[in-house]
């Protein structure tokens, strides 16, 4: 089939401002997001620039709003966002300053990450084997631990879009998973980063997150629970 | 406009009516309060408020009232239950169906007494 591929650009040394560019690309229903605009930056022109590693879902890095919603180009098939003779959209994510075409500036976004103390902590001595848990204890880890970073959920947060300091579903999520780790001992350091302002009261439960996943987290039942922890635990 | 879904427009109504609420609110006790300066004024100003514009804005507050509360029940659902997350989508549907019932049944009552300018 044949399709527009519509690219929002935009190069600093060049461009005053952003601006869409449409390029026609012959494609197969099957492919991916990802294979049209890699064909536009081998074929028609190299100077297109965006993040991809992996191209199976599993690196995080293509994130890109596509037709309108957050989605990772790798695992978004043509055949469910166009038909043939239609046009697809790209742009890049909402909220981080865009560096060159579909490539954002990630610092704010890890800077978040990594202020929810992302590591286990425990100063305990470890015991001769393993710390044990059981595997109910386990399965609260289970959700949080398929997150891969690639900030769909937090760039698709109209909370996020207005309010950069907000610290985002993606660090609340991580967050969860350690806070609801057994083993883990960093417990009230986390809830109290949850519970600053940029924290956790942020989130006005929209749910863009929740749709944009493309690990299917069910990243607001998450934030209702780091949040219920929150109140609890002043209580 | 990003597409999101029945979540992310519950959240931006929920804010639309929760400052047409607050500005409605405000604009009552100013008004209300000019009686300090004598029956004359407040007259003046309240006289204004038969303008239909401000007739008709009033069937929209009652039901971004109505919107506001029952959301604010879905929201308070959600932050205290698993199941209130669950069913935000239908919860949203039974709040959008409350309001609109109650927006038709308050325009019926009002619009007939601003077409009789009473
Ligand atoms: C009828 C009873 C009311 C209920 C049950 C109610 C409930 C709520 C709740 C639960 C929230 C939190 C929203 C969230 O967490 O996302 C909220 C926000 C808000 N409310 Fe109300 N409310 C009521 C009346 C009012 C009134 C009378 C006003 C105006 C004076 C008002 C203005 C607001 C505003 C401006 C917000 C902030 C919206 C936002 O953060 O997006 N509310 N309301
Ligand atoms: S929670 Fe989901 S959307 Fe957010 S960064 Fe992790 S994998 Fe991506
Ligand atoms: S649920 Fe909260 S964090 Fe997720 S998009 Fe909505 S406001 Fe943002
Ligand atoms: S390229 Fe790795 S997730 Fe898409």
């Amino acid at each position: 089939m044949n399709i527009n591929v519509k690219i929002l650009r935009f190069d600093p040394e060049k461009d005053r401002k952003q601006h869409w560019e449409t390029y026609q690309v012959e494609a197969s229903p099957g492919d991916r997001v990802l294979d049209v605009i890699n064909h536009v930056k081998w074929y028609i022109d190299p100077s297109l620039t965006f993040r991809r590693s992996c191209a199976h879902g599993i690196c995080g890095s293509d994130a890109m709003l596509i037709n309108g919603r957050n989605r990772l180009a790798c695992k978004t098939l043509l055949q469910d966002v166009v038909k043939d003779g239609g046009t697809i959209t790209a742009e890049p994510i909402r909220g981080l300053k865009v560096e060159k075409d579909l490539l954002v500036d990630m610092e704010p976004f890890f800077d978040a990450y990594r202020s929810i103390m992302p590591y286990f902590i425990n100063d305990n001595p470890a015991p001769a084997a393993e710390r044990l848990q059981s595997p109910e204890d386990a399965e609260r880890m289970d959700h949080g631990s398929n997150c891969i970073l690639c900030a769909c959920c937090t760039t698709s947060c109209p909370i996020f879009w207005v309010n950069g300091s907000y610290i985002g579903p993606a660090a609340i999520v991580q967050a969860h998973r350690f806070i609801f780790d057994t083993r883990d001992a960093a417990t009230q350091q986390r809830l109290n980063v949850m519970n600053q302002n940029t924290g956790v009261w942020r989130c006005r439960t929209a749910y863009n997150c929740t749709e944009a996943c493309p690990r299917d987290i069910p990243i607001t039942q998450l934030i209702e629970e780091v949040k219920r922890a929150v109140m609890y635990q002043q209580a | 406009m990003y597409k999101g879904r029945e979540g992310q427009w519950a959240f931006y109504l929920h804010r639309l009516s929760g400052l047409a609420i607050l500005a409605y609110f405000l604009l009552h006790v100013i008004s209300i309060s000019l009686f300090v300066f004598g029956e004359k004024i407040y007259m003046a100003v309240h006289g204004g408020y038969d303008f239909i514009l401000f007739r008709l804005g009033l069937i929209a507050i009652a039901g971004g009232v109505m919107y506001h509360a029952m959301n604010g029940l879905r929201i308070i659902v959600m932050d205290f239950t698993g199941k209130g997350v669950a069913y935000q989508r239908q919860l949203w549907y039974g709040v959008l169906l409350i309001s609109i019932v109650w927006t038709v049944y308050v325009a019926i009552k009002v619009l007939p007494r601003v077409a009789a300018g009473v």
